[in-house]
């Protein structure tokens, strides 16, 4: 029951906060995120969307409605090019879900699903920029020089942000519960 | 094992990627032609710029904060240096306002009312950075509403750092010369050779392991000295003259040997943008 939860509130206002955040650090770091020839790209929103498809439990967010909402504003907000986070952004949440079924709930599983994520949403990314001509970049470059270091520099943010996200979601989820019994 | 790619999935599939790749060529094209986006799409990027500025503005003052912690700790030497700069400027500071007067009598005189160095200045501050590895894009807090045009030239404390490449009422992207793309950093810029003659040029390329404009196809003869500054021309309308682009750094011949290839270092770092001005032709 979404609508009756805390997270209803939680859940939109930690995605909108993760989407801006990832402005945000990129301009305030650019000398470390954009250091040549590393470039990492921030990731905060899918961080946000898979944490919150692991933690929510019996509640249903409505998470592919809400990743394409903050596909559009990254769309229309950030690139100026519309279109392509607006699907990929749901494609990855249903990654999560088709991978999920496979595996365990362990920080090591969802950490290496994360990482699976990264990978795809990062070279649909390049690969749909370099079909529309925004980009020239070859593959070796795109490999050495953008995956790694976005790899490198999301997976510090999982491991820092997992147990706090995950005490906020307990509690979050705890605060209902009484009232069911 | 039931069949993944039904037909109706296929189907599905097959619409998605043919609205996206629709989607994502005719707003790169869009882009290209018209002066501003679509009023839907400017719309959006209004309210999202005003929630963006919830998250931008502690963020920025958090980092103010830092920084301004580190500058405290070099604040002795630095103050000793500046203590001499200053004296030094007011008395340029006078001068340029007697030069500035007596070019506009001069001006007057010849009945010229403008000229292509006259300008006004529109200053803005970062919001975000799209967090891209492909586009090196800003978005700043001023728009349409505040007199901000397509294609204007953006400069940052000590030099030229991109040019507008989207505007909305209340929020403008700029493109940054670091940028890749083709029409980022196509700039009109003048050199003073070293035996009165100057040197007129278009930024045709931008070198990333370098941190180097290029200027590209320089067929005059007139000699260049490493460490002379670099500006912008003012031909081609948009862009007024006298903006600082950087200084010259090593000058080598095309890859036909035919023009010279000047580069140039840009005097802004691009990675270090937190207030930027606008230039608008007066």
């Amino acid at each position: 029951m979404y609508r009756l939860s805390r997270l209803k509130y939680i859940f939109p206002l930690g995605l909108f906060i993760s989407l801006f955040l990832d402005g945000s650090l990129s301009s305030v770091w650019a000398k470390f995120f954009f250091s040549y020839p590393y470039s990492m790209m921030s990731e905060l929103v899918l961080l946000w969307l898979v944490f919150s498809y692991y933690f929510e439990e019996d509640i249903e967010i409505p998470l592919i409605p809400f990743a394409a909402l903050a596909g559009i504003v990254f769309d229309v907000y950030f690139t100026g090019i519309l279109g392509l986070d607006i699907f990929l952004f749901p494609l990855i949440v249903e990654l999560t879900k088709i991978l999920s079924r496979y595996f365990d709930q362990s920080f090591l599983t969802v950490i290496m699903i994360f990482f699976i994520d990264i990978v795809v949403f990062v070279t649909l990314t390049y690969w749909a920029y370099l079909l529309v001509g925004i980009t020239h970049m070859n593959v070796g470059d795109y490999l050495v020089y953008t995956l790694a270091p976005t790899l490198a520099v999301n997976l510090v943010y999982f491991v820092i942000l997992y147990w706090p996200i995950q005490s906020i979601y307990t509690w979050a989820l705890k605060q209902k519960n009484p009232k069911r019994d | 094992m039931r069949k993944f790619f039904s037909n109706r999935r296929l189907v599905i599939l097959v619409l998605i990627l043919i609205a996206c790749f629709g989607l994502m060529a005719g707003s790169v094209s869009m882009r290209n032609r018209r002066n501003t986006p679509p009023l839907i799409q400017q719309f959006g990027n209004d309210i999202v710029g005003f929630v963006d500025s919830v998250v931008a503005i502690p963020v920025n003052a958090v980092q103010g904060g830092f920084s301004s912690v580190g500058q405290l700790m070099d604040t002795y030497s630095e103050n000793r240096e500046l203590k001499q700069q200053v004296t030094e400027l007011a008395q340029t500071k006078v001068r340029d306002q007697t030069l500035a007067k007596e070019n506009k009598e001069l001006k007057q005189e010849l009945k010229l009312n403008k000229s292509l160095t006259d300008y006004n200045t529109i200053t803005a501050s970062v919001m975000m950075r799209t967090p891209s590895s492909w586009q090196k894009q800003l978005v700043i807090n001023k728009g349409q509403s505040n007199g901000i045009k397509k294609n204007m030239p953006v400069m940052s404390g000590s030099g030229l750092i991109g040019r507008i490449s989207e505007v909305n009422k209340t929020n403008s992207k700029v493109e940054l010369l670091s940028n890749t793309s083709e029409s980022a950093n196509r700039f009109a810029i003048t050199i003073d050779g070293s035996n009165g003659q100057t040197v007129n040029g278009l930024i045709t390329d931008y070198n990333a392991s370098t941190g180097e404009l290029i200027v590209g196809q320089v067929s005059s003869k007139a000699k260049l000295k490493k460490g002379t500054k670099v500006m912008t021309s003012g031909m081609g309308g948009v862009i007024p003259r006298g903006l600082y682009v950087g200084r010259v750094t090593r000058i080598g011949k095309d890859d036909y040997g035919l023009a010279q290839k000047v580069y140039i270092k840009p005097a802004a770092n691009m990675n270090d943008v937190n207030i930027v001005t606008v230039a608008e032709p007066a």
